[in-house]
């Protein structure tokens, strides 16, 4: 039974290959660094495979190692910035309340922790209890994360970014 | 507001993934099955509370000359002459190919030793180059219907083996064969010997001459006892479903030496229920 779950997890992988790049790059920034978020979530992902049990889980399931690896390396590339990027980045904080970014570019200046529920609640679509599954945090956390998101992110854009 | 969170959302569907993406995936893919299945056999020898039979075990496997020196102490030998391993890898643009082949090692009958390797190695030879064609096909086909050559991903075929019953007078050891392409497909090829007799075992010689019956009355007893999970779904006789085991049936013998029979995915049951194994209980317990 479980060489099955094994190979419902890699047709799911490839079938969903594009989505994990995507969130592993809106952590990273950086085409290389995400490539490698995705490779390395796939290695851990099947050698633990033997720890998913049902397969109905399989998506919250992966997305918490996705998840996992692109905070580390978010973190990680944190604390190495480049010298080059540190000077193109320094004077952007917008601390200056007249300059509004869009809500795309505002989602970056979220934690990292913020950022998560924010991409898979509106660009991956998750139900709250699977961000809850997927993050590790029970639902309430989810919930007032949530909003004290939209409402940094109303700060940050000038909007009403509330759906 | 729903504009604005359409527009970011377009935004971060632009990320545009890169090309090297599939052949990214299909190579971790590989590499993180070689390393589940390297650490299952680890584990799987030692919780059999034999560590020091493990280190023994995975030696004779990693090493043809350490099985040779072993097959010369007398007592070792009944194990050690059984294993010893064939594995390399192909890595290139258009396949990811995995291959760990057993060979057989009988130190007293070279006759059934050389027939099994053989079979074994045309069969997984056969198998190699009919993948290796359709993999071919499959990318022409890919690239004139207008596929980018690079975004081709990479089929991924990967051998290997598990030895279920090892005892003084059994080896039965699965053959497995899987091909991904857009979806991972499958096959088994079982092995039983009896050593003591030097010969392959047949479903007769351990279930007696009825052994048809038996297996038939197991298994569908078995289906039905299944079938009361409403997850559970088998084809119906008439529509696929099982009627009878085969004259060459796919079987091995477990560590307890009781009779599987294993049914290919797709071959009684829907393709979500994966392969189907039952466990013959013997006719006199």
């Amino acid at each position: 039974m479980d060489t099955n779950i094994r190979q419902q997890l890699s047709e799911y992988i490839v079938a969903h290959q594009e989505d994990f790049y995507r969130l592993a790059y809106s952590y990273v920034k950086n085409r290389d660094a995400a490539l490698d978020v995705v490779q390395e979530s796939i290695v851990r992902a099947l050698s633990k495979s033997d720890s998913l049990r049902q397969p109905e889980y399989m998506k919250t399931w992966f997305y918490r190692i996705l998840l996992n690896e692109s905070m580390n390396h978010y973190r990680r590339g944190k604390r190495l910035v480049s010298l080059e990027d540190s000077n193109a980045d320094s004077p952007a904080p917008a601390s200056d309340p007249a300059e509004r970014l869009d809500l795309y570019a505002a989602i970056d200046r979220l934690g990292p922790k913020e950022q998560a529920i924010i991409r898979l609640r509106f660009f991956e679509d998750m139900k709250l209890e699977e961000i809850s599954r997927v993050t590790g945090t029970n639902l309430n956390t989810v919930k007032s994360r949530l909003y004290k998101s939209l409402r940094r992110l109303r700060e940050l854009t000038g909007e009403e970014v509330a759906t | 507001m729903k504009d604005l969170w359409e527009q970011a959302r377009q935004q971060y569907r632009e990320t545009p993934p890169p090309e090297e993406l599939n052949f990214a995936v299909a190579s971790a893919l590989r590499a993180g099955e070689r390393k589940r299945t390297h650490r299952r056999t680890v584990r799987r020898s030692l919780s059999a509370s034999l560590a020091a039979c493990a280190c023994f075990v995975l030696l004779v496997n990693a090493s043809p000359t350490f099985a040779q020196a072993v097959a010369e102490v007398p007592v070792l030998g009944d194990l050690a002459r059984v294993f010893t391993v064939t594995q390399y890898t192909v890595e290139d643009r258009d396949h990811l190919i995995d291959v760990r082949l057993p060979a057989l090692d009988l130190a007293g009958d070279t006759d059934l030793e050389q027939r099994i390797n053989t079979e074994i190695s045309t069969r997984i030879d056969q198998i190699l180059q009919e993948a290796e064609d359709r993999a071919r096909e499959t990318k022409e086909a890919y690239v004139a219907t207008g596929g980018d050559p690079d975004d081709f991903m990479p089929i991924i075929i990967s051998v290997d083996y598990e030895i279920k019953c090892q005892s003084q007078q059994y080896l039965s050891f699965v053959i497995t064969k899987t091909e991904t392409l857009a979806s991972a497909y499958t096959e088994h090829y079982a092995y039983n010997i009896d050593l003591t007799a030097g010969r392959e075992v047949t479903l007769k010689d351990l279930l007696g001459p009825d052994y048809k019956e038996i297996a038939n009355a197991a298994i569908s007893e078995e289906i039905a006892r299944r079938s009361q999970d409403p997850d559970n779904i088998f084809f119906l006789q008439g529509e696929g479903g099982f009627t009878s085991i085969s004259g060459d049936q796919t079987f091995y013998l477990d560590a307890d030496k009781n009779v599987v029979v294993l049914f290919e995915k797709y071959e009684i049951a829907p393709g979500f229920m994966g392969v189907q194994e039952f466990t013959i209980p013997l006719p006199n317990g």
